[in-house]
């Protein structure tokens, strides 16, 4: 693979940063399927994404995966409303690894933060990404495109790969 | 268990926290998008905010399959929907409620000038799951609102007559719904405008104030006829504020504008159609200095309120006018004495001043021009609702119009004058006009 990394370094920092996370799957008759997840990981090389979901919440969305592979991922950080979606046709569901317990609640932290810094009740961000880690999945995709997507007339724009 | 359904839910629709939409391209690529807006329709549907020609807009004109996640902002719990568009509203009710709404959203959000509402897209919900998840416990509910419309619909049933209706109105709701500010505008039938009749929680009343259909929050529910709710500062449905200050930065010398009372910084803006019979009579409007003061419920019980109001208003105009006029004689006079007080009336538009001060226009003032004729030329102190909606010179713009209404306008202002000369109700469909000074009546313009 020639190419460089879909995402590059300052995109790989800002998926990891504690940001809301969602993934979507398309499910029978082109049915989709739409989940928040509990956080993410950049592989070392910035070719693959894993999203940690809790299966319970998921739906249909796990099912999805094993049919076709095909995943929307959006990162978006409330407090700028910048946002960033990766999409993918090779989604597959295994078991977190090591570590993965870490990296979520890492996330889940800072994301609380930028949720009370905008005001909100304590109690509120807590709940929002609260979960149980017994049921969580790591779903691993390779992006093949990315959009910008905060809201404005640049908003839909795919993002170059820098050389 | 049962099903959920979108009514049980629908306070989560209203959350800050931004739903998201899932669609899928014709070739089956999935799309994740988020939404400023998710307006409750009906029990079985939704309308989502379409603002940009996206990835979103293109999937659901392709495939209409549409997944949405709200996440209701009390207690976090999350709902997953099946939706399935149907159709674009560009245009009605529902595309003004949603436009307005949007604009404080917007300005909330810091998106003022980005956020600007293309159309209503409508989807039919085919089913909800409630997300597993932890749930914070609901807040306790401010007032069960059915007890609150019933003591509404129990005091508004027991009044026999306009003024006391309009009062006990703003009473009820004041004391139901916790409101510290509330107008209740009717329309004039003839300029396609509406007049504040009566008015609650601000400095000045501001009975006579005019604001014209589709102006404003309240304006724009007169002439959609439904319900205008919006929950954040915003500018641009702020009418009051802006024709005070265009009057201001115009220094009329002749100032025939009675401001339109508000709040400086109105946060959360209800204004409810009154309707009887297939007839728009008006507004009632609520605002409060909170953010999301108003949520769907509260505008249910403001719908049902208005409604009989609305029926109350259009049945006491009819009794009114029904009662025989009385016998001409007995006319009290009251002891005159003091400086001649002037009354200046303009042919152009019928504005009186009484002195210097600016008193009323338009029908009121032609109302009034005919009575202090009548009380110069020859002492006449009692009138009947009746033989006025016949006299040309009352210039009532159709025999629909309420005039009633007209009156108790008229009788706040000159009571808000105090200059000497004012009007009381001397029974059912009669009134008397009561002067405690020396009057002229002088032609100017």
């Amino acid at each position: 693979m020639t190419d460089a990394p879909l995402i590059d370094e300052e995109l790989e920092a800002f998926l990891q940063s504690g940001v809301s996370l969602h993934a979507a799957s398309r499910g029978a008759a082109n049915a989709p399927c739409l989940m928040r997840a509990l956080g993410c990981r950049v592989s070392p090389d910035r070719r693959q994404v894993t999203i940690l979901l809790a299966a319970s919440q998921c739906g249909t969305m796990l099912a999805d995966f094993a049919q076709n592979g095909a995943i929307a991922f959006v990162a978006s950080l409330p407090s700028t409303h910048r946002t960033v979606q990766l999409k993918g046709t090779d989604a597959k569901a295994g078991a977190p690894q090591p570590g993965d317990e870490a990296i979520a609640d890492r996330q889940r932290a800072a994301f609380r933060d930028v949720l009370t810094g905008m005001g909100y009740d304590r109690a509120m961000p807590l709940a929002l990404t609260g979960g149980d880690w017994s049921d969580v999945v790591a779903v691993t995709f390779t992006p093949t495109s990315a959009f910008v997507q905060t809201p404005g007339p640049g908003a839909g724009a795919a993002l170059a790969r820098r050389p | 268990m049962k099903a959920l359904t979108l009514d049980a839910i629908r306070l989560g629709l209203e959350s800050e926290i931004p739903a998201l939409i899932a669609t899928c391209a014709a070739d089956g690529t999935p799309n994740c998008a988020y939404l400023s807006q998710v307006e409750y329709v009906d029990p079985s549907h939704v309308a989502l905010s379409w603002q940009f020609f996206n990835k979103t807009r293109q999937n659901v004109l392709a495939n209409p399959v549409a997944c949405l996640v709200v996440v209701d902002t009390r207690t976090i719990a999350r709902y997953r929907m099946v939706i399935r568009y149907l159709r674009t509203e560009t245009s009605g009710p529902l595309f003004e409620r949603m436009k307005a709404k949007l604009a404080g959203i917007a300005s909330h959000t810091g998106m003022e000038g980005v956020f600007k509402l293309r159309g209503s897209d409508v989807y039919r919900v085919e089913s909800i799951e409630r997300v597993p998840g932890p749930v914070l416990p609901p807040p306790p509910e401010r007032r069960n609102l059915l007890a609150a419309v019933r003591d509404c619909a129990r005091r508004i049933g027991a009044v026999t007559d306009l003024q006391s209706l309009l009062d006990t109105a703003l009473d009820c709701i004041a004391e139901n719904f916790s409101v510290d500010h509330a107008l209740i505008l009717l329309r004039d039938a003839g300029g396609g405008r509406l007049y504040t009749v009566a008015s609650r929680g601000y400095p000045d009343s501001g009975v006579g104030s005019e604001i014209a259909l589709g102006q404003g929050v309240i304006g724009v529910a007169a002439r959609e006829r439904t319900p205008i709710r919006i929950g954040f500062a915003q500018a641009e449905y702020a009418y009051g504020r802006a024709i005070r200050e265009s009057a201001l930065r115009e220094g009329l010398a002749l100032e025939t504008e009675i401001p339109l009372p508000g709040l400086a910084e109105s946060h959360s803006q209800l204004a409810v159609p009154i309707e009887a019979f297939g007839r728009l009579l008006g507004v009632l409007f609520v605002e409060s200095d909170e953010d999301l003061r108003f949520g769907y419920d509260d505008e249910d019980a403001l719908v049902a309120v208005a409604g009989q109001l609305g029926t109350s208003i259009h049945v006491m105009q009819a009794a009114a006018e029904a009662e025989e006029a009385p016998a001409e004689g007995d006319a009290i006079r009251t002891p005159v004495a003091g400086s001649p007080l002037a009354v200046r009336h303009f042919a152009e538009n019928d504005s009186i001043f009484l002195g210097r001060d600016y008193l009323i226009k338009g029908v009121a003032g032609s109302i009034f021009h005919a009575l202090v004729s009548d009380f110069l030329a020859d002492g006449r102190t009692e009138f009947s609702n009746r033989e006025l909606r016949l006299d040309p010179r009352a210039k009532l713009p159709d025999l629909s119009d309420n005039l009633e209404a007209r009156l108790i306008l008229l009788s706040r202002r000159l009571d808000e004058r105090d200059a000497g000369i004012r009007i009381e109700k001397s029974g059912r469909g009669r009134f008397r006009l009561v002067v405690s000074r020396p009057i002229e009546l002088v032609a100017a313009g």
